[in-house]
């Protein structure tokens, strides 16, 4: 596992994230253009859905491949039921329902990260994980604004007049779905699909080549911003919540390849869904649940999945994800 | 010269996923003028650097007359009572008008 976790370490992206982190603790006035950071996900999404896309067209989808879109679903809709029914001991209750939806939800870039590395490695995985994230991504949102609307039903305070409900689901899922991110990772993917290997070979100076200098400017602006929130966030984060950012992704990752190994699914593969399982989303989710749970603190969801989740498994998870793997497949 | 009008500047400060619903909101007062700008910065909901999409704030400027602020503000007020993270100013200002203008 250490050596995993060397080569991990010395990938040049991994290495800027730190190297971001770094500046940020001492303070450096390095930033990059927030339009340019914009632009970065946007390509690193538009990258990821035509490679997967055309890698379903290519392998189809296989027993293997169903199996790893039903085990996606079970754990994007487990992964939110059980986080709420921790986290509503140590948190509020709409905090729990936000942080159980951030949880439940996935990082494209963490996702984006395991590829790489098991590319890295010679550890082959479908195109239809790319499908398998994308599933991942909403039923968290879903289940937790429907958690938040219940909390908020039965919260009602004697002598005030009832603050006004949120918004209707059907307003909620509409910000789901139509989320600028997750409509051009779909959109890709349907493109990747559509134009097969040919669009790929047409692609493959954008999607491909430059993929990781692009993946790199971006881990390295996700790791000043880590430092700075850090820093900056005044985040109200009791030890227990600590401890939840730091073990809840290890726990998901473990349940994850129980099912993963119970369903006979391939190391590739099973490495892919124990790493959507232990990523939390710091962009789609944390956007709609400002907009859907209001009165949950961003202080909380966001600096949970973004400053402590995020950087545990780029740089930790990855590999040890990677190594246990090994120890259960051979 | 023409005469300075008496306006009055609502300014809003919210995160950006916030923008459209805002906007929706001033927008069935009767008030479809408005400039939004991207900002970033800091308070009890965390650090807003700007970089991504979840954590970028977006300040709101409307120029309206007092009669429609008092029909707006209500309904922002709703929206900070049902958690919304929305920071709210209100101040006097003279401008110059467009020729012909009439009601903001």
């Amino acid at each position: 596992m250490t050596s995993g976790m060397l080569q991990n370490l010395l990938d040049p992206a991994i290495l800027f994230f730190v190297f971001g982190v770094l500046a940020g603790v001492v303070r450096s006035n390095l930033e990059i253009p927030p339009a340019i950071v914009k632009f970065c996900s946007l390509y690193l999404l538009i990258a990821l859905g035509l490679k997967g896309g055309a890698s379903l067209a290519a392998g189809g989808l296989p027993a293997a491949g169903v199996l790893a879109l039903l085990a996606a679903l079970v754990m994007a809709a487990a992964i939110p039921a059980y986080s709420f029914l921790l986290l509503r001991r140590i948190a509020s209750p709409y905090d729990a329902a936000a942080v159980a939806a951030t949880y439940g939800s996935v990082s494209a870039v963490t996702f984006i990260v395991a590829q790489q590395f098991l590319t890295s490695e010679g550890v082959e995985f479908g195109g239809y994980m790319t499908v398998a994230m994308v599933l991942m991504e909403s039923p968290a949102i879903i289940m937790a604004v429907l958690l938040a609307s219940y909390v908020r039903s039965r919260d009602v305070v004697p002598g005030a007049d009832r603050p006004p409900a949120a918004l209707s689901m059907r307003k909620v899922l509409h910000e789901a779905f139509t989320d600028g991110g997750h409509l051009l990772l779909i959109g890709a993917l349907v493109i990747g699909f559509v134009t097969g290997e040919r669009g790929q070979e047409i692609m493959q100076p954008f999607t491909v080549d430059i993929f990781k200098g692009i993946l790199a400017f971006f881990l390295l602006d996700m790791g000043l911003l880590v430092a700075r929130q850090l820093q900056d966030s005044q985040a109200p984060l009791n030890r227990h919540l600590l401890v939840f950012a730091l073990l809840m992704p290890l726990l998901n990752a473990a349940i994850a390849f129980i099912l993963a190994a119970v369903l006979g699914l391939g190391r590739g593969d099973a490495v892919l869904l124990a790493v959507l399982s232990a990523s939390a989303s710091y962009i789609v989710v944390p956007a709609i649940v400002r907009y859907a749970i209001p009165e949950a603190r961003p202080g909380v969801y966001f600096t949970m999945a973004l400053a402590i989740t995020f950087p545990l498994n780029i740089l930790i998870g990855i590999p040890l994800y990677y190594a246990v793997s090994g120890w259960l497949w051979g | 010269m023409r005469a300075l009008e008496q306006k009055k500047l609502l300014t809003l400060i919210a995160p950006h996923s916030l923008q459209r619903l805002l906007i929706d909101t001033a927008k069935r007062c009767g008030i479809g003028g408005y400039t939004a700008v991207p900002a970033t910065g800091a308070g009890v909901g965390g650090l807003q650097s700007g970089g991504l999409g979840s954590d970028a704030n977006v300040v709101i400027y409307i120029i309206l007359s007092e009669a429609r602020l008092l029909t707006l503000l209500p309904e922002i007020d709703e929206l900070m009572r049902a958690g919304y993270r929305v920071k709210a100013m209100v101040s006097d200002i003279s401008i110059l008008p467009r020729k012909g203008d009439s009601e903001a």
